[in-house]
């Protein structure tokens, strides 16, 4: 190994435990005090470099760490909240949405339900009687009126016709009293022309105002009330 | 969790000094490698699961640190100037807590070219082999061996042509 070689190897590597670097520093004196000088010179590098680490870094970094996690783990929760109350919102809004259309989808559905409801509350022969007046009055909220009085009328009230105030008409009938309801355009429930169920049976007129529904038990002729209504309603508009 | 939050811990205490000091030694100011350690260890807690093997942690977070380091120049293109002027008062600062002992060759080492100095910090403060220091460097082995010549050789010369503050060294 020639000295040139033997050099550069220990400057690339002063720890080179080659044999032949080990053999080569053995049998001559000036390159063993060579791998001397350049450990040595090492060895102050090593010193040089080895400038003083802060003494609170390794806390700092640990620190540092924590207060990271914490800030994602912090994130997280509020995320996790976040979700929950969308998930609770979303199952209110489609709870009420269930609640108040598919129970009663149809204007038939509704009125038969309504009537239902109303049944014990007003009796054929009650004797009570409102006047064409009183129900025009009434039937200006919708910008009708009947021209002629039809029927016996026992009551007329506003009420909630699938959340849309309506107004509610109670006949006299030939058995029971026949309700009509009267109800601007909605679209809450669907228009159906005749519906029935076991008692009672009805019909569903449309007009560009409004809808009037007719309601009464299977003994009342509606093609009767039908007729009269048609013939007797009037929109202003 | 837990588990992950001991071998952080771990890992910090074991290798933290190291990488301070490579991390000084890149950038030559205290608190510039302070803030790289710090950036370093937070990549490293998140990316903390790709590390399947703890002794190439070392590396593995010299990697990271080098990767601040570039990434700092991007940031701070225009605050060069300015950073350079912090060196130079730095370097005396140490020389002060230090004592004159190193702070010559400090100096010295300071002054090698970085692409001299990186590769033989690496080997002494690093411990790493030829072709460890190739790979991290994503160098030819044969060109970090040119290197690391390069820089002892230009060290010893500027040792032995130094005399007065030779006797410091050498005694």
């Amino acid at each position: 190994m020639d000295d040139l070689q033997f050099r550069r190897a220990l400057y690339i590597d002063p720890k080179n435990q080659d044999p032949e670097i080990i053999a080569a520093q053995q049998s001559d004196a000036s390159k063993k005090q060579f791998a001397h000088d350049i450990c040595q010179l090492d060895k102050h590098i090593e010193q040089a470099l080895k400038v003083p680490v802060p003494d609170d870094l390794c806390d700092k970094l640990i620190l540092r760490q924590s207060l990271a996690n914490h800030q994602i783990h912090k994130k997280k929760t509020r995320f996790h909240i976040a979700i929950a109350a969308s998930v609770a919102i979303l199952g209110g809004i489609l709870l009420n949405f269930m609640q108040a259309s598919t129970a009663y989808s149809t204007m038939g559905d509704y009125a038969l339900a309504h009537a239902y409801y109303e049944q014990g509350t007003f009796s054929n022969n009650s004797g009570n009687q409102v006047s064409l007046t009183a129900l025009n009055q009434k039937m200006s909220a919708f910008n009708g009126k009947f021209k002629q009085a039809f029927g016996t009328l026992i009551s007329a009230d506003y009420c909630r016709f699938g959340g849309v105030k309506s107004l509610h008409l109670v006949f006299q009938g030939k058995t029971n009293p026949v309700d009509i309801f009267v109800t601007p355009k909605s679209e809450e429930l669907t228009f159906i022309a005749s519906f029935n169920d076991k008692n009672l049976h009805g019909t569903s007129l449309a007009f560009t105002q409004g809808n009037i529904i007719v309601v009464a038990d299977k003994n009342e002729p509606l093609t009767e009330w039908q007729k009269n209504i048609n013939n007797t309603v009037a929109w202003s508009i | 969790m837990i588990t992950k939050q001991l071998r952080y811990e771990a890992l910090v205490k074991a290798l933290h000094g190291d990488l301070y000091r490579y991390a000084y030694w890149l950038c030559h100011e205290k608190h510039i490698a302070e803030d790289l350690v710090q950036e370093t260890f937070l990549r490293a807690w998140r990316a903390l699961d790709s590390l399947k093997d703890e002794k190439a942690a070392k590396s593995w977070l010299i990697t990271i640190l080098r990767r601040e380091n570039a990434r700092r120049f991007e940031r701070k293109r225009l605050e060069m100037s300015e950073y350079e002027e912090a060196t130079i008062t730095d370097n005396l600062s140490i020389s002060i807590d230090q004592g004159l002992e190193n702070h010559w060759l400090r100096e010295k080492i300071a002054q090698l070219p970085s692409e001299y100095s990186e590769p033989l910090i690496l080997q002494i403060l690093g411990g790493f082999s030829g072709e460890d220091i190739a790979a991290m460097l994503n160098l030819n082995k044969n060109t970090v061996m040119t290197r690391l010549f390069r820089a002892r050789n230009q060290l010893k010369e500027a040792l032995e042509t130094e005399p007065v503050k030779r006797g410091t060294y050498n005694g």
